[in-house]
């Protein structure tokens, strides 16, 4: 069980981020916003709450070259907004963005969203971090220029680590144009024909920047396009009649609204657990059909589906994906379900564990996330 | 200490007598990589056929503390698989076999030694492509893309090596085989194949790369405009980006890159031109249409002086050649040089080739431009002649140039790595701290410090030295002493 912490440390500069883990003794947990609450392995005990909420706001924009720095516990929503008024965005749609996620928290969890299918996840888009370490060392690595290989790239480190190397205090990322126009076609269907209509898809030159499928009744596949204002209208005809089947364009805002509350398991029955899995993208409608899913959003071109399904089967659904060559991960549970966060530990463990004994060797950090892997 | 009968009696007893080459005349093929100028003749080199002979050979090596260093193609321009005296060379050439294409999931199963291009020749018949592009793919392995965290040309808009690697399999230090990354985009726990890949060989040797394939775009777009002053061309790919536009390419050539380019390919440059840029966008026919007359615009409202609009295919390749041979031909205008890797923040470019100039002509010597503008990567072609006595004035120059990069807001290196080229030049841009930090992450895979030492981190003993290129004393080519 999550306990209260004894202490909350609201730290408002790199420094004082600094001057926190130096100067508290034992264990400590971090937190952002709180949207990954009970993600991953369920935290243990500690001595003290790094809360990083107050560690906000851009550090330096350039326009001109399409970088930001911002402190770790910047929103990305606030963020979106700021660069929206150059025209520009980070490229990163992931459902929780909107309850406030921030910044450290989504590269932290490895979190992405839709349109990873295009642009990857935090991990395509950060170019630079800064990590404080469990002896105080403030660590940089990577700079704000999108093409860097000077020495290794410790920001990927940090990219699905839970908080167990440390806070992170500053992201410098790389951003993208906003688009000028986006639309979204759908057509209903079940997974399987909607795999078909994916396979079509991603062999036709449309380049679509998002392509999903909702459960439902009877299901519904979604595909966003981006583009010019006078262009894009030609490349939906092509899009709709590709799809068939009674595809048309629809209120894109309200169809993405939906999948983020599939995502996030929302209205699903107090006993339901959120797994997020991912496999080769052709393997994934099949393996679904295999899950005791209630909920499911499957991004079928690029394998990565959370799905929604009672707490008591997680250790069927590891067992189900981890057979069908994929990875899975616990995030949302019930607050009394016993059951293991992570599947099988992958061959790379023991180097794992190595990382974790040379940047933390007293394993203070976030201790608990990757149980039972270590 | 030698490596003794013994031990090389280990190493044939796994891979046989002829694939542990000892004899001194061919051991000396290996002596450098790209980076010519350093060279150490390595004791034993090794070539294994199978991942299992890898990890073998590793495991041998982790035994006896044997410092070994894993070579692709050797085309490498840092010095990464600068043999190490006293160790062994592992090369990946004979694992050169595509396991698998697999069209639906759009992916490809690779040995580390398939070439780059053998890639997206393995790919094409099913209208994929892989799209890092190093101007050395036809030769350049896999293996060394990932070690190296290749770019080229199209990462602009498609990212780098480390953008489109699904897993390695690779063989740590310690002769286990991991796989680093999975078979889908989602992650479990911290991205390890992320810091493996652009690791320049210190961390493991891949053994097996699982890669992305993109779709060949429906329509490319290829142009070449000339332009008064480069600070023009700079200012031409700023207003591209703020427009909007992503460029598949953006490539800029100063007067003397062209000279040289032209010279060697005639591949249709304009010969009196301070400027050149090869802009390329891809993607649907719609998108294209539309951003292509933008940027025609843009060109227009920068003093374009010519436009050429490649009208097939072959056009499209004559432009491309030209680029790709820039470097080579820069042979022909000097009888040496030294290629320079660095990055800028976009919008420094002009500023920065503007002090490059002014630090060129202090030193007496000419400097050629030819660089992927659209990510402010550098590639400073610094002139000179050995014969003429200029290779000192040519390397600090260079060194020069690469640190003013870092003084700017960018980066030593964009592509080609540091290596033994620019590890004394780490602490311009990091801090004594992060460079700890580094280290430490390395002795987690690396405890004995036998997996290609002596690379990327600036060492004492490297450093002590004389800074520039170390080149052989003639007694010590004719074998008479030997530096210790
Ligand atoms: C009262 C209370 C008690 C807690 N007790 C514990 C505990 O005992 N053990 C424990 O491990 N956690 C504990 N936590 C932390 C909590 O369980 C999650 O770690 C945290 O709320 C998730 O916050 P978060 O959603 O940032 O969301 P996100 O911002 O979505 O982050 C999720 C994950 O990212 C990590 N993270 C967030 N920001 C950063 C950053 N800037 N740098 C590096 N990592 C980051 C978090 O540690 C977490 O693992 C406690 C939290 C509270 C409020
Ligand atoms: C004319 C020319 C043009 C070039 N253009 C570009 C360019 O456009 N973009 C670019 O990025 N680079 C470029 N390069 C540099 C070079 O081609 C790349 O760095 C390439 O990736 C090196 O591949 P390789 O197989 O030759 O590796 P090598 O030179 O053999 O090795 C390079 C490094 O990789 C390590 N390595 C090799 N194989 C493995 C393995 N299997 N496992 C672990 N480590 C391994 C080595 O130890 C070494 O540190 C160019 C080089 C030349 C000569």
């Amino acid at each position: 069980m999550t306990r209260a912490a004894p202490t909350t440390l609201r730290p408002t500069t790199p420094k004082e981020v600094r001057d926190a883990v130096l100067d508290t003794p034992g264990r400590l947990a971090i937190t952002g916003a709180g949207t990954a609450r009970h993600w991953a392995g369920r935290p243990a005990g500690v001595d003290a709450t790094l809360d990083l909420s107050g560690l906000s706001g851009v550090i330096a924009h350039n326009p001109g070259d399409m970088t930001v720095s911002v402190h770790a516990g910047t929103p990305l929503r606030a963020l979106q907004d700021e660069l929206a008024a150059h025209g520009q965005r980070l490229a990163l749609d992931a459902a929780r963005v909107a309850r406030g996620a921030t910044v450290g928290g989504l590269v932290a969890t490895a979190d992405a969203g839709p349109s990873a299918l295009v642009y990857g996840g935090m991990r395509d888009l950060v170019i630079g971090a800064t990590t404080v370490l469990a002896d105080g060392t403030m660590v940089r690595s990577g700079g704000h220029v999108i093409k860097n290989v000077a020495g290794y790239d410790v920001a990927k480190l940090m990219h699905g680590s839970y908080g167990t190397f440390g806070p992170l205090v500053e992201v410098v990322l790389r951003l993208h144009p906003a688009p000028r126009a986006t639309t979204c076609v759908a057509v209903d269907g079940p997974v399987d024909r909607a795999a078909e209509h994916v396979l079509r898809l991603m062999a036709s030159p449309l380049e679509p920047i998002a392509v999903e499928w909702l459960s439902g009744e009877p299901g519904r596949l979604l595909v966003r396009l981006e583009g010019g204002e006078r262009t894009l209208p030609a490349r939906v005809a092509r899009l709709v009649e590709l799809l068939g089947d009674g595809a048309r364009e629809v209120d894109g805002a309200a169809a993405w609204d939906a999948h983020a509350a599939l995502t996030a398991g929302s209205g699903a029955a107090p006993d339901a657990a959120v797994v997020r899995i991912g496999c080769a993208p052709r393997t994934l409608a099949p393996l679904i059909g295999r899950l005791p899913a209630t909920a499911v959003t499957a991004g079928l071109a690029t394998g990565v589906a959370t799905v929604t399904v009672p707490a008591t089967a997680v250790p069927e659904v590891h067992d189900t994906v981890a057979a069908a060559g994929g990875t899975s991960v616990l995030r949302d549970r019930p607050a009394s379900a016993e059951v293991p966060a992570w599947g099988p530990a992958p061959s790379s463990l023991a180097l794992l564990r190595a990382v974790k004994t040379r940047l933390d060797p007293d394993a203070r950090f976030a201790p608990g996330r990757f149980d039972p892997w270590m | 200490m030698p490596l003794d009968a013994p031990i090389r009696a280990e190493f044939v007893a796994l891979l046989g007598d002829q694939d542990v080459i000892d004899d001194p005349v061919r051991t000396r093929t290996y002596e450098c990589d790209g980076l010519t100028g350093n060279r150490v003749v390595p004791e034993l080199v090794l070539l294994p056929r199978t991942a299992d002979d890898v990890a073998g050979c590793v495991r041998i090596c982790a035994r006896h503390r044997i410092p070994f260093v894993a070579r692709g193609a050797g085309t490498g321009l840092s010095g990464g698989a600068l043999p190490v005296a006293d160790g062994v060379v592992i090369g990946l050439n004979r694992l050169n076999r595509v396991l698998e294409v697999d069209p639906e999931n759009r992916r490809a199963v690779l040995e580390p030694g398939v070439t780059n291009l053998e890639i997206t020749a393995a790919a094409a018949p099913h209208g994929l492509y892989f799209a890092p592009d190093p101007s050395s793919q036809q030769v350049c392995t896999i293996g060394g893309n990932v070690a190296e965290n290749s770019g080229g040309a199209h990462c602009l808009k498609y990212g780098f090596t480390t953008n489109h690697v699904l897993s390695v399999e690779v063989v740590l230090p310690d002769g286990s085989l991991v796989t680093l990354g999975s078979d889908s985009a989602e992650q479990q726990g911290p991205d390890l194949r992320g810091v493996f890949l652009g690791s320049e060989g210190t961390l493991g040797v891949v053994t097996k790369v699982t890669v992305r394939l993109l779709r060949t775009p429906e329509v490319m777009r290829t142009l070449l405009a000339d332009f008064p002053s480069v600070a023009a061309g700079g200012q031409v790919v700023s207003d591209i980006v703020a427009a909007g536009i992503v460029p598949a390419a953006v490539e800029m050539m100063d007067a003397l890159a062209i000279e040289a380019a032209e010279g060697a390919t005639g591949a249709g440059y304009s010969l009196d031109t301070p400027a050149a840029l090869v802009v390329e966008l891809d993607g649907t026919v719609e998108e294209c249409d539309e951003q292509f007359a933008q940027v025609k615009e843009i060109c227009d409202r920068h003093g374009c002086t010519r436009l050429h609009v490649a009208g097939s295919p072959a056009e499209r390749a004559k432009i491309w050649r030209g680029r790709k041979a820039a470097f080579a031909a820069v042979g022909r205008i000097s009888p040496d040089y030294i290629v320079q890797d660095g990055v800028v923040p976009r919008t420094r470019l002009a500023e920065v080739l503007e002090r490059i100039e002014q630090m060129g002509s202090e030193a007496g010597l000419r400097v050629a431009n030819v660089f992927h503008a659209g990510d402010g990567n550098l590639h400073p072609l610094v002139l000179f002649s050995a014969a003429a006595g200029e290779t000192e004035r040519a390397e600090e120059l260079s060194s020069a140039i690469a640190e003013l990069c870092v003084e700017m807001g960018g980066s030593l290196s964009g592509e080609h790595g540091i290596g033994t080229d620019k590890a004394c030049s780490m602490p311009k841009m990091f801090g004594e701290e992060d460079l700890a930090v580094m280290d430490r992450l390395r002795s987690a895979f690396d405890p004995d410090r036998i997996c290609n030492p002596g690379k990327l981190l600036p060492t004492p003993r490297l450093c002590g030295e004389k800074p520039g290129h170390y080149r052989p004393h003639p007694l010590e080519e004719a074998g008479l002493i030997e530096r210790l």
